[in-house]
């Protein structure tokens, strides 16, 4: 009553719960105590089984059945984070996709004069000089007049060689003389430096312009891109100086390209279409592309219920060197996706009616810890230069302008500007040419570490067309059609339509059927569990609670008493030390169940109960009471050790 | 016998009262069951009681909550799809051949010669607005009876609030005047797309604001009150549209036998065949009437008779077709496009040209290599497809083309279906229900815009869509398309003069690199792609991962089931005999005991029977007490308890034997 509370708990925890040892005296004692009483199955056998052979062979099968359970164990481990791949299908209503529609020829001819008459009239004169050919006499000649006076400085910046004696001299274009190549020779259709036998090869130099001794020649196996390359350089850097409202004025409005436009039995006209300024492309205009907030769905599969448009192609206002092909190009895309026209765009051919059935897939893969693949690209090093929604494109695209702005200090005209950059021109960056050359010949092998970097986009939508054409106006409408479209196109147009300059395109669903490929966890972690279960059930009849025996018995209790059999050995030599000459080892072994005198009136044994007298209290030994070592409870060890004593006693 | 005894034990042992105490039984279950935790609650001192006691409830409670998953994710049916992709011998497609356009213009012509004449002379107003006296004068009075069903007007919206209505054919303004109120109601129509016309632009385009519009009266030819317009922003359009209706009206009223022979005949069209190896012809081909396209040809229907089989990937093992589409004779103002117009389908099914089908180009050979992608679901539970469209609750139209159900006959026959049922004639573009006749203008003058009103009306779509189900197997043909110019320049020659031959049996060249069409379909190298379905979760998986989940927790399978429910049994057993025998206790509460001594009780024997001590003892483990001499002692207690019994046998009722 004099205890503090505190200390009165804690004495009665220690007397409810006391903190004692195991009960086993010795290890063995403990194995063989463990083996009799596990739930697992094997043990008791290896215990129990008679003669040596027997018990080995018992050894061996627990010792296999674990080693299979480990084994079995670590391999649904490993498996563990594998996906299992479900498609789906439903019919439903579907978004339209955003169609995106360009001219071929990214601004009209006719308006960009202005800019590009000089660069015209030196790619004139090289073909001139190179193929002895000539369009338009009195012009060439004019600029062949010119060619003096003026001083071409296209030419002097990025000088156009034609290669002779595999490729070991060149002629110069301006100069016409012929010189040793020095510096490295890259090709560009080939990897191989002599391709075949052909002795004119074409290409042209860029230098470093910091040191002129760094040259780089570019060799093309034609003739023909050679001079597309070369006029596509220059092209870059007269555009990257105009500023984008001009750009945009000089291409073709909404108005110019899309004479019609039908969609889903409605018609519709160039407020459904958003303009979209591509760098290579001109202005591009996007169907549905959502920004107003809505996007137009399709319940009806078919033709007559996509879209519909008849595109203006004006071939005769097209620029001569930089595009050799005519018609549009379209791309089907998500409303959140960059539209890559340059990479991933269908051509439409003119006189044609195309149509492109389409077949919408969706597939979602599962992002760490089973793919590498980024949900947002929030996680991906490279800032997403496009205003648009992650997707690998836009990363390599991003990484490669992020990659060119630092080591050529100006941005590359085909992608967006980085904050803070600008786009390369001759003028500023003199020596941006022959650095791009350079980075992208290093993007394209892999070294600008960008295709590590990037990685995949854990979720895509896919539009899977089925294009086909018809000839387009049929030769009995092609009358009335071109007369009635040409006064569709308004009093603007002075001449009659040709069938050449139009092109019709439909784009619809084949079917409203989504497929959905989906991956999916194949194993959760409850499925873990019942594999690991299946497999200790079938084995060895073993659980969690076998488990932690093994962990109670192999650690807690085997350490206590390797312990406690130290702790003792120390304790009877210090004790041996001090009292040598009085052996009290009587007095332990008197103790307990054996001492013959000794009355256990607690035990349970009911039968010293009910039918034997009790003993008296003697000096004597009288007749012994019936040896029953094993009567008390729990007492399967055959020595006891007296802290372990009055375990069992409850 | 035996029920008996069992009843007479049952009240002996009602009639004793309680042989165990719930206690016992715990305990007798506990050190007894083969379930693993609960053995080691009773073995040990307390702290470990405690823990293990616990743990044991830990466990439990953990396996029914993975179990509660498990029949979750059991009863969400969920699927794994497996892919194959390979080659194998595989049926051929069906492939259905059509011409772009559906008649002979030639055939045609006596039908659609004022709708011609009309057409002429509306583009001549349109095209030049002020009206020459020329060509009026030639042409015989036009049939101004089909133009006042279906008008087409002119829309200037220059004034935005007041545009002015200009039919084509009515000369003076003034009429006008009248007509433009009523459109002013109807034109910033609900058409999701053409909205706000109204709106965004009209500065830029003044010079030609005028827009095609299409008056559809519903009530009368003459007093539109009911008028919807349907927008047109391009001409084109408008007229090809306009057109379409009518002819559709007129040629809805032509018997079925009269359009097959209008369009083209399988002899005229397919001008070479040849299968593999095996030269076909149009005998081969089962000739079907389309509504799009008119006379369709289909090859490999598998109808009457068997399939053809593929055996071998490439071009030379597949169908080689010559096509003739006779461009000259197609209706100028029905199709614009030129072409034959092809599509693969499976075997018995009706082919959708307008939603599946391709464009072959005249004057170019198309090669068409064909991927199999077939998908296999399972039906019901684990995914909402139909297996035939019995369980659709759509009356399929096309049922009586014999073909097998798909979701676009469904949709069609629910569209046709709403339609008979709302405008009360069918659409001549589908199969009609029975007792319904196709649309015209004389028997059903609102037809034009009853359909065009049902057709974008986004409800009915929805129902549609709600009510058909996609097929379980979806085989979808994956066609590769190539194309290269065909006849070549040095081979034109003799080629034209072959097929002119075969064809008319004239020395003359009658075809032209406008009308020719070749055509290769082929099996790919892969031909198939299958993802099929399987289950994810079978009973068997359910069984063996509750199985697993039992046993990884605490080493339990079904009989640890049935020990617990052998115990709550017994518990119950307990209860009753309690009652009862508490009952009895208050009648004979002052009774006498029957025995003078209480009879032990099953406690007491439990225990002695359970206690470890009773057990087999090796004669070397008893340690000798040395110096004791051998008395004898008293001779070894009577304990008939220490033989290991059942308990049943042990209790104090099974004396009553």
């Amino acid at each position: 009553s004099t205890m503090a509370p505190g200390k009165k708990i804690t004495a009665r925890i220690k007397r409810t719960l006391p903190v004692k040892g195991p009960q086993a005296p010795t290890l063995s004692e403990l194995m063989r105590w463990y083996c009799l009483n596990t739930n697992t199955h094997g043990c008791r056998r290896i215990v129990v089984s008679r003669g040596r052979l027997r018990r080995f062979i018992w050894i061996l099968l627990t010792l296999s059945a674990v080693g299979l359970i480990l084994w079995q164990c670590a391999e649904l481990l490993l498996n563990y984070y594998s996906a299992s791949v479900s498609v789906t299908v439903q019919f439903q209503k579907l978004p339209f996709p955003a169609v995106t529609i360009c001219n071929i020829n990214p601004y009209k001819y006719s308006s960009m004069k202005d800019y590009l008459s000089e660069l015209d009239k030196e790619t004139k004169k090289a073909l001139e000089t190179f193929y002895g050919f000539s369009e338009g006499k009195s012009k060439v000649r004019r600029s062949v007049d010119e060619w003096n006076s003026t001083g071409s400085h296209f030419f002097k910046q990025i000088p156009l060689l034609k290669f002779e004696d595999f490729s070991k001299t060149v002629i110069d274009l301006r100069s016409g003389q012929k010189r040793k190549i020095e510096g490295s020779v890259f090709h560009k259709d080939s990897s191989i430096v002599n391709s075949g036998d052909s002795n004119d090869i074409i290409g042209f130099q860029l230098c470093d312009a910091n040191n002129s001794s760094e040259c780089a020649l570019y060799t093309f196996s034609s003739g023909v891109n050679a001079i597309q390359e070369w006029y596509k350089l220059h092209y870059m850097n007269i555009m990257a100086q105009i500023p984008l409202e001009t750009k945009e004025k000089l291409s073709y409005s909404a108005d110019d390209l899309l004479l019609t436009c039908f969609f889903d039995g409605l018609s519709c006209d160039k407020r459904h279409f958003t303009r979209f300024h591509h760098p290579l492309h001109g202005n591009c205009y996007t169907f549905n592309s959502g920004e107003n907030g809505t996007v137009l769905s399709t319940s009806t599969g078919g033709s007559e219920y996509g879209l519909q448009v008849v595109l203006y192609i004006d071939e005769a206002d097209y620029n001569p060197f930089l595009v050799t092909s005519t018609g549009a190009k379209i791309i089907v895309h998500d409303q959140n996706e960059y539209p890559f026209i340059e990479d991933i765009g269908t051509e439409i051919e003119t006189a044609a009616a195309t149509s492109i059935g389409m077949h919408f897939t969706r597939s979602r893969k599962l992002s760490k810890p089973y793919s590498d693949c980024t949900e947002t690209g929030d996680d991906i090093p490279v800032e997403n230069l496009y205003n648009k929604s992650y997707s690998l494109q836009i990363c390599l695209h991003s990484c490669f302008q992020k990659a060119m702005v630092d080591s050529c200090g100006c941005a590359q005209y085909a992608q967006p500007l980085p904050a803070g950059a600008e786009y390369c021109n001759y003028k500023k960056n003199p020596n941006w040419m022959y650095c791009y050359y350079r980075l992208h010949e290093k993007f394209v092998k892999e070294q600008l570490g960008c295709q590590q970097i990037c990685k995949d986009a854990c979720s895509f939508k896919e539009w899977a067309l089925t294009t086909s054409i018809a000839q387009w106006p049929s030769a009995v409408s092609e009358d009335w059609m071109l007369r009635v479209l040409s006064w569709d196109k308004g009093q603007k147009l002075n001449k009659k339509l040709n069938k050449t300059d139009l092109a019709n395109l439909m784009v619809f669903y084949k079917d409203l059927n989504e497929r959905f490929i989906s991956e999916n966890p194949a194993n959760t972690l409850v499925i873990l569990l019942s594999n690991f279960g299946g497999q200790l059930g079938l084995w060895m009849s073993c659980s969690v609670v076998c488990v932690i025996e093994i962990v109670e018995v192999f650690f807690i209790d085997s350490l206590s008493i390797v312990m406690r059999r130290q702790w003792q050995k120390a304790k009877k030599w210090w004790n041996g030390r001090k009292t040598e000459r009085s052996p009290q080892v009587g007095d332990l072994e008197r103790q307990g169940h054996d001492n013959p005198v000794c009355i256990d009136e607690d035990l349970p044994t009911f039968n010293t109960a009910l039918r034997l007298p009790l003993p008296q209290d003697s000096p004597l030994p009288r007749t012994p009471p019936p040896n029953y070592s094993t009567l008390r409870l729990e007492t399967a060890f055959t020595e006891q050790l007296p802290d372990t004593l009055d375990v069992g006693q409850h | 016998m035996n029920l008996k005894k069992y009843f007479i034990r049952a009240l002996h042992r009602l009639q004793k009262g309680p042989g165990y105490t719930y206690k016992e039984l715990l305990v007798w279950y506990c050190d007894n069951t083969n379930t693993h935790g609960p053995k080691r609650i009773i073995k040990e001192g307390p702290k470990k009681k405690l823990i293990w006691f616990f743990l044991t409830l830990l466990f439990a409670s953990l396996v029914f909550w993975q179990w509660g998953i498990l029949i979750n994710t059991y009863l969400s049916y969920n699927v794994t799809s497996s892919l194959s992709i390979g080659f194998k011998t595989m049926k051929f497609p069906a492939v259905t051949v059509c011409n772009a356009n559906p008649f002979k213009y030639s055939e045609v012509k006596h039908l659609l010669k004022e709708l011609d004449r009309l057409i002429e002379a509306a583009l001549e107003r349109i095209l030049q607005p002020t009206p020459s006296n020329s060509s009026e004068n030639i042409s015989p009075p036009l049939d101004l009876e089909l133009w006042h069903q279906i008008p087409l007007v002119l829309i200037d919206e220059h004034d935005k609030d007041n545009p002015i209505i200009l039919d084509i054919f009515e000369s003076n303004q003034g009429a006008m005047g009248n007509q433009s109120t009523v459109g002013n109601e109807t034109i910033a129509g609900n058409e999701t797309i053409a909205g706000n016309e109204t709106s965004a632009d009209n500065q830029t385009t003044v010079d030609y604001e005028a827009t095609c519009l299409l008056c559809v009266p519903q009530c009368s030819h003459q007093g539109s009150d009911n008028c919807t317009y349907r927008n047109f922003t391009s001409a084109a359009q408008a007229v090809t549209e306009w057109y379409i209706l009518q002819s559709t009206s007129i040629l809805s009223k032509v018997p079925l036998q009269e359009r097959i022979r209008m369009g083209y005949q399988a002899e005229d069209m397919i001008l070479a065949c040849l299968y593999g190896a095996e030269p076909c012809n149009y005998k081969n081909f089962t000739q079907i009437y389309h509504p799009d396209h008119g006379n369709c040809y289909i090859f490999n229907w598998g109808m009457d008779e068997e399939a053809l089989n593929s055996s071998n990937p490439g071009a030379e093992f597949g169908l080689k077709l010559i096509l003739d589409i006779s461009q000259q004779d197609y209706i100028p103002y029905l199709s614009s496009a030129a072409g034959a117009r092809l599509m693969l389908h499976q075997q018995k099914s009706f082919p959708f040209l307008k939603d599946q089908g391709i464009y072959a180009m005249a004057g170019t050979e198309t090669s068409i290599g064909v991927l199999v992608d077939e998908l296999e679901r399972m039906g019901y539970p684990y995914s909402d497809c139909t297996m035939n469209g019995s369980d659709v609750p759509v009356k399929n139209l096309y049922s009586q083309y014999n073909t097998s159900y798909s979701i676009q006959a469904c949709l069609r026959s629910c569209f046709q279906n709403h339609m008979s049922e709302i405008c009360g004639c069918g659409h001549y573009m589908f199969p009609l229900p029975e007792g319904v006749n196709y649309c015209n203008n004389e028997d059903n003058p609102g037809w034009a815009y009853c359909y065009s009103s049902l057709r974008s009306s986004i409800k009915y779509r929805q129902i549609c869509i709600d009510s058909c189900k996609e097929t379980c197997n979806d085989t979808q043909y994956k066609m590769t398309i190539s194309m290269a110019d065909w006849p070549s320049e040095a081979s034109e020659d003799w080629i034209f003069h072959i097929l002119s031959y075969e064809r008319d049996m004239s020395t003359n060249v009658t075809l032209d690199r406008n009308g020719i069409i070749k055509l290769n379909i082929y099996f790919q190298e892969y031909n198939y792609r299958t993802i099929s379905e399987s289950a994810a979760t079978t009973i068997v998986w359910l069984l063996s991962s509750l199985g697993g989940q039992f046993g990884f927790w605490m080493g339990g399978s079904v009989l640890c089931l049935i020990e617990f429910g052998e115990i709550i049994i017994d518990s119950l057993w307990i209860t009753i005999i309690n009652v009862i025998s508490w009952c009895k206790g208050l009648k004979q509460k002052r009774a006498q005991a029957r025995y003078p001594d209480a009879p032990p009780t099953v406690s007491e024997l439990v225990e002695a029977h359970t206690n470890l001590g009773f057990q087999h003892e090796d004669v070397g483990a008893l340690p000798r007490v040395e110096g004791l001499p051998p008395e004898p002692g008293t001779p070894p207690p009577n304990y008939d308890s220490l033989r290991v019994q059942p308990h049943d046998v042990l209790g104090p009722d099974s004396d009553t034997e």
